[in-house]
């Protein structure tokens, strides 16, 4: 069977993070599944304004930086109830296939089939979510460099809607109960699907697992080689400048 | 004063919001932003520069972003470069 590579990254700082991300789809050698832990942070998709999107002065305790794919705001508050993955691999157009959509819902049916495992009611809704009972669960962006591709996703054990309200540029003052019912009817997660918290760990063990099935192949711990942190550190002053942020 | 006003529209790929002043009949200031998706990201900065100068008219705005589209192989699910007029004409009528 093949393997594939596998890294945890653990809880790290989102700029350190998106620019990993970045040098294993441009630096990497092979194809990679990983997860990691955001701190208290906020990632805008490539195309976003951040004084447009964000309510500045609301943000002061979060980092901000930006990734390479489009899509919207991904909000991580500091309660780390959240998987976030990411997938390198060469479209080979089997089990990655050319079609974007097509790409997007092989990679997410990783999630879907975990949510499964869970008996729950998942679905992939194109172009890019996975829900459950239609209420939007994972969020996924996807770029595509030299005829390979970088999915990365996030998976919601718990959310904090009032949280991520305060912090987005819409007025406060109004209809705020109205606005968390709205994004309660759009949204959920896993511990309120479930009922209960159920560990960090085992979930992601569960999706490691449908990762292998789905892709038939063997995850095998590893790091990154020396010509991907090369390309990290060459990467970080963009990842850490307000040109970039705040364009 | 030439006022910027700002469109927004969402096609099945995202929201879009676009910035946009005319003068003369003719697009004078253009930022375009949203969460959609688009490949190759860089060639996206390239509708808002050619913009410039169009004329502020329907057909003379798609024309121009589906050019854009074929030339620089651009691919965006679920956004059409009519999503993209719809909404800097939106802009423009506010």
């Amino acid at each position: 069977m093949e393997e594939w590579r596998f890294i945890d990254f653990g809880i790290v700082d989102i700029r350190d993070m998106m620019a990993m991300d970045e040098a294993i789809l441009k630096a990497g050698e092979e194809n990679t599944f990983f997860f990691w832990t955001p701190k208290k942070s906020i990632i805008l998709g490539f195309f976003q304004k951040a004084n447009i999107e964000l309510d500045l002065a609301q943000c002061k305790d979060y980092t901000i930086t930006r990734r390479i794919s489009g899509g919207g705001i991904a909000f991580s508050d500091d309660r780390c109830r959240q998987i976030n993955y990411g997938v390198v691999g060469t479209i080979d157009n089997e089990l990655f296939p050319m079609d974007i959509v097509e790409s997007y819902k092989q990679i997410c049916g990783v999630l879907i089939d975990t949510l499964i495992h869970y008996n729950l009611n998942a679905a992939f809704r194109p172009i890019n979510d996975v829900v459950v009972d239609n209420r939007k669960i994972s969020g996924n962006a996807q770029t595509r460099w030299e005829g390979k591709l970088l999915q990365n996703g996030t998976l919601l054990l718990d959310f904090d809607i009032e949280e991520m309200l305060r912090i987005s540029n819409i007025p406060k003052e109004k209809f705020m109960d109205k606005k968390i019912a709205s994004v309660r009817e759009g949204l959920t997660w896993l511990d309120r699907e479930l009922g209960e918290q159920r560990d960090m760990i085992e979930i992601q063990n569960v999706i490691k697992k449908k990762f292998e099935d789905r892709f038939h192949v063997r995850l095998i711990s590893g790091s990154l080689t020396g010509k991907e942190k090369e390309f990290t550190n060459s990467l970080l002053p963009r990842y850490y400048s307000n040109e970039w942020v705040y364009r | 004063m030439i006022k910027t006003q700002q469109g927004i529209h969402k096609s099945k790929g995202g929201l879009i919001r676009s910035f946009v002043s005319a003068e003369n009949g003719k697009i004078k200031e253009i930022s375009i932003s949203g969460d959609f998706f688009l490949f190759p990201e860089e060639a996206f900065f390239k509708i808002a520069e050619e913009l410039k100068g169009i004329e502020a008219k329907r057909e003379k705005v798609q024309q121009k972003i589906e050019e854009i589209y074929k030339r620089e192989n651009i691919q965006s699910p679920g956004t059409l470069p009519a999503d993209f007029m719809e909404s800097i004409m939106k802009a423009l009528e506010e």
